[in-house]
């Protein structure tokens, strides 16, 4: 990661009206000795001016890697009076090479009272043209999102992890997508969270050796950390969706999936650990599967037992927990999540 | 036998998780363990792909070199140098476990007790560490000693594997002329089959040279302008300020046409004249990169007078420090004939570049350092605003391949002001400025693709022979020649003999600056 050589985000008062000018001022004013670098457009949606103090810091860090015109929309609608508030500001922080300032504008803007409803223009009337349009909403999805602003975002991102009422908030967002038949491509931070723990899943059982016994799993248990139930909620969907199991029962944390052969599979979270997943296991008749992520450890422990006593282990990363890690990393793939979709589908029917 | 397409389609939970498939658990055998590549660049890479979670879980490490060395001295052996060149910090809980993968097995290459050690050894390895049988040699020797291990290999038959695949890369140089590789293609012929053959060459690893089939098929604006109609010709450039350090002996039986032409920059050359392949499969690639070699024009006899200047550097200076001349580097000969630059004018006879000359440069002790390819495109007719113009207008699209990957496209522009004045402006993309993430060393991307049976970025048998082919003209007539092209001095430090420029300056044309 290049060092953060400066970082001026504190932000320049604007008048709305008046931002392209003063962006253009500021770019002016280092007379060429800094390079503005934009790869696409960000419109963080938050609420609060705390959150937008802190969404300033991660815009620093995250255009470290992803170099983006960054447009923060903070709303207070409980204010008495309806005001809109605009600052401008850079992140600028050294190249790769060490040899050259890359700086990055940001726009951010404080909706107070009733002006919320202004969000679609505001982001409308500040994109850097032909770039792509990220939205990442930091807050609840409501019923009444504005569709044109929708039909814009190329990518959604929001942390599934965060929401108080996952099933209304899951509903909420399968029909915003359906009336919108927009490109839009979902993405859950909470899944990304899980992209090394999906890796080393899918790593057991990479040898046929192996494969052979993912038919015969007759139980499984996911232990995870306060506050990271959806977490493993989506680990256990993604299982679910890929390996064709159904739910039979469920009562709390505790499941019972059937198989395409009918078998049934006694499946149990478990809030233990300190880790988003601390722990993953499946056991069938004749061999077990187990990762670990043990507290100290910068890994994940992989254990494979089969029968004839053969025992593997193998370590692998353990995946990122920073959030603006999680960004980068989602971000630097690309695509529709397919298997994402069929995850939320298995989450939905064990809510 | 599954290939790894296979296994990850078999295994439900690989799909979405990633673009390219996953090797399958393997043991990587280096040959010539204790030599400068397995420190510098392939532990350090395997290393990082360690670290970045691509190594299959099995993956398993044998040094195979003729010094005495124990496990646990090859290990910390290399992991001083996995913290000294590795791309990432190495990380000790990591480490230790990558450690335990990595064995040292001593035994000199025509041994056969080693190679029975060895077989005993990979057994094992199977069944303790799951890998399957699947085996990948990696020869990091010099070429005299290829035939030696690969007849060993074949008679204790480790060139197939009953569970698995066994595979082989080779590291260049690949043969020093056409017999020599024909001769070192029949051997491996002998002992692998072409598909599991993979001949290195690490420029192709990097991110900008793979880049140049992006640009080139997925962007619609550049396709219709890349013939000749619109390319007045092509540069490829790769210069550096170093001498030959410690590789006087190897540099004195290559040269600069051998150690970098017939390989790196006819690639590259590939790369920029190929046709538009049929898919993305290692061999619907390399049947386009073979025809643009063969449709090279053959230069012989007295064309290479005219088309190629070979030079050496005589003493001068590098960033403000005096340097000595070639012929007084440490093992060199001092009445050597070596070329330290070399430049060419191909011509590639086929519809697209007929009469598109491609000059191609290398050279040691040149300014700076640097590899790029500058497209140059026609000038625009002199008429409306070209009409006053003095200097060239024309349009270049340069592809920077190392350092500073990047793209610049250069372009005409009206200055600001009363009068009509127009002045070339850049249009330029820089991967360092774009975007964050550092691109992975070029041995990782190469490691990873032969794990994975890919051979889309390396050379074929017919690629080498039919690049060897072309250059072997060229030193006929330098070396059996009854009268030889001159070798041109120039001063360390310069852009290289006047000779090159005059190779341009007749055509109208000049070298670009870099």
């Amino acid at each position: 990661m290049p060092e953060t050589a400066a970082a001026f985000a504190q932000g320049i008062p604007v008048e709305i009206g008046k931002i392209d000018r003063e962006l253009k001022k500021l770019w002016d004013k280092d007379e060429g000795v800094t390079t503005r670098a934009s790869l696409l457009n960000l419109a963080i949606y938050c609420e609060g001016t705390e959150a937008m103090e802190h969404n300033t810091k991660l815009i620093s860090e995250i255009t470290q890697t992803h170099a983006c015109r960054s447009i923060l929309i903070a709303t207070k609608p409980d204010e008495p009076k309806s005001e809109v508030h605009a600052w401008i500001s850079a992140h600028c922080h050294l190249s790769r090479a060490g040899a050259k300032q890359i700086c990055c504008e940001q726009i951010t803007f404080l909706l107070e009272g009733r002006t919320c409803g202004l969000i679609p223009n505001i982001v409308f009337s500040h994109l850097d043209s032909d770039l792509p349009l990220y939205l990442w909403w930091q807050a609840d999805f409501s019923a009444s999102l504005d569709e044109q602003l929708w039909s814009w975002v190329d990518r959604l991102i929001f942390d599934s992890q965060a929401w108080s009422n996952p099933k209304e908030q899951f509903t909420a967002l399968r029909s915003s997508l359906a009336k919108t038949k927009s490109r839009l491509i979902l993405c859950d931070l909470n899944w990304t969270r899980l992209i090394d723990w999906r890796q080393a899943v899918a790593g057991l059982f990479d040898t046929a050796e192996c494969r052979t016994h993912l038919e015969h799993i007759e139980s499984g248990e996911i232990s995870y950390a306060p506050g990271h139930h959806s977490t493993a909620l989506l680990l256990t969907g993604w299982m679910m969706a890929q390996l064709g199991w159904r739910i039979g029962k469920a009562d709390k944390n505790q499941f019972t999936f059937v198989k395409q052969d009918g078998g049934e599979i006694s499946f149990e979270l478990r809030e233990e650990g300190t880790h988003a997943v601390d722990r993953l296991r499946l056991s069938g008749s004749s061999a077990s599967f187990q990762i670990v992520h043990e507290s100290g450890s910068a890994f994940l422990h992989e254990e494979i037992h089969l029968p004839g006593g053969q025992t593997y282990h193998y370590m692998v990363p353990p995946g990122k927990a920073e959030i603006v890690d999680l960004f980068n990393e989602e971000l630097m793939r690309g695509g529709k999540h397919k298997v994402y979709l069929r995850a939320l589908t298995a989450v939905e029917s064990l809510l | 036998m599954a290939t790894p397409t296979e296994t990850n389609a078999a295994n439900p939970l690989r799909e979405g998780l990633i673009s390219r498939p996953k090797p399958q658990p393997c043991t990587v055998v280096i040959f010539g363990a204790s030599g400068d590549l397995t420190y510098r660049k392939l532990i350090p890479a395997l290393y990082n792909l360690a670290a970045d979670g691509d190594l299959p879980s099995a993956l398993t490490v044998v040094g195979f070199a003729r010094r005495e060395k124990t496990d646990e001295q090859f290990r910390q052996e290399l992991e001083e140098a996995a913290k000294k060149f590795s791309r990432q910090t190495v990380k000790d809980e990591l480490w230790k476990h990558f450690a335990d993968s990595v064995f040292y097995h001593r035994s000199e290459f025509g041994d056969d007790d080693g190679y029975k050690r060895l077989v005993e050894k990979l057994n094992k390895i199977d069944k303790e560490r799951g890998t399957q049988g699947n085996r990948l040699f990696y020869l990091s020797v010099a070429p005299s000693e290829f035939e030696g291990i690969l007849t060993k290999l074949y008679a204790f038959g480790l060139n197939k594997s009953a569970g698995g695949w066994a595979r082989v890369i080779v590291e260049k140089p690949f043969g020093t002329d056409l017999p020599s590789a024909q001769e070192l293609n029949q051997i491996v012929a002998r002992t692998f089959h072409e598909k599991d053959t993979f001949r290195i060459d690490h420029f192709l690893g990097k991110e900008t040279a793979q880049n140049i089939m992006v640009l080139r098929f997925a962007n619609a604006i550049f396709e219709p302008l890349w013939n000749n109609r619109y390319i007045d010709h092509v540069q490829i450039t790769a210069s550096e300020p170093l001498g030959v350090e410690a590789r006087g002996p190897y540099y004195e039986s290559s040269g600069a046409l051998r150690d970098m032409v017939q390989n790196h920059l006819l690639q590259l050359l590939c790369l920029v004249a190929m046709e538009p392949p049929t898919d993305l499969s290692a061999d619907s690639v390399r049947d386009e990169k073979v025809k643009v070699i063969r449709s090279l024009r053959p230069i012989v006899g007295e064309d290479v007078a005219k088309h190629v200047v070979r030079g050496q550097y005589s003493e001068g200076a590098i960033n403000g420090k005096n340097v000595i001349a070639y012929r007084k580097e440490d093992r060199v000969s001092p009445t050597s004939m070596t070329e330290t630059f070399v430049a060419l004018r191909i011509l590639v006879d086929n519809w697209r570049w007929a009469n598109v000359p491609f000059y191609v440069r290398v050279g040691k002790r040149l300014p700076k350092g640097g590899t790029e390819i500058a497209v140059q495109f026609k000038d625009a007719p002199s008429v409306l605003f070209n009409r006053e113009t003095l200097t060239s207008g024309a349009n270049v699209l340069v592809i920077r391949i190392q350092p500073d990957e990047g793209i610049s496209l250069r372009m005409q522009a009206k200055m600001p002001g009363g009068t009509l004045r127009i002045e070339p402006v850049k249009m330029d993309f820089h991967y360092g400025t774009s975007f964050g993430k550092a691109s992975p060393e070029a041995y990782e991307r190469l490691l990873l693709d032969a794990m994975s049976g890919d051979a889309t970025l390396f050379a074929r048998r017919d690629e080498v022979e039919n690049a060897w082919k072309f250059i072997d003209s060229i030193e006929d007539a330098w070396h059996k020649s009854p009268e030889p092209p001159i070798l041109a001095e120039y001063p360390a430090g310069s852009w290289g003999p006047q000779e090159a420029d005059e190779l341009l300056q007749r055509d109208g044309r000049s070298w670009r600056r870099l």
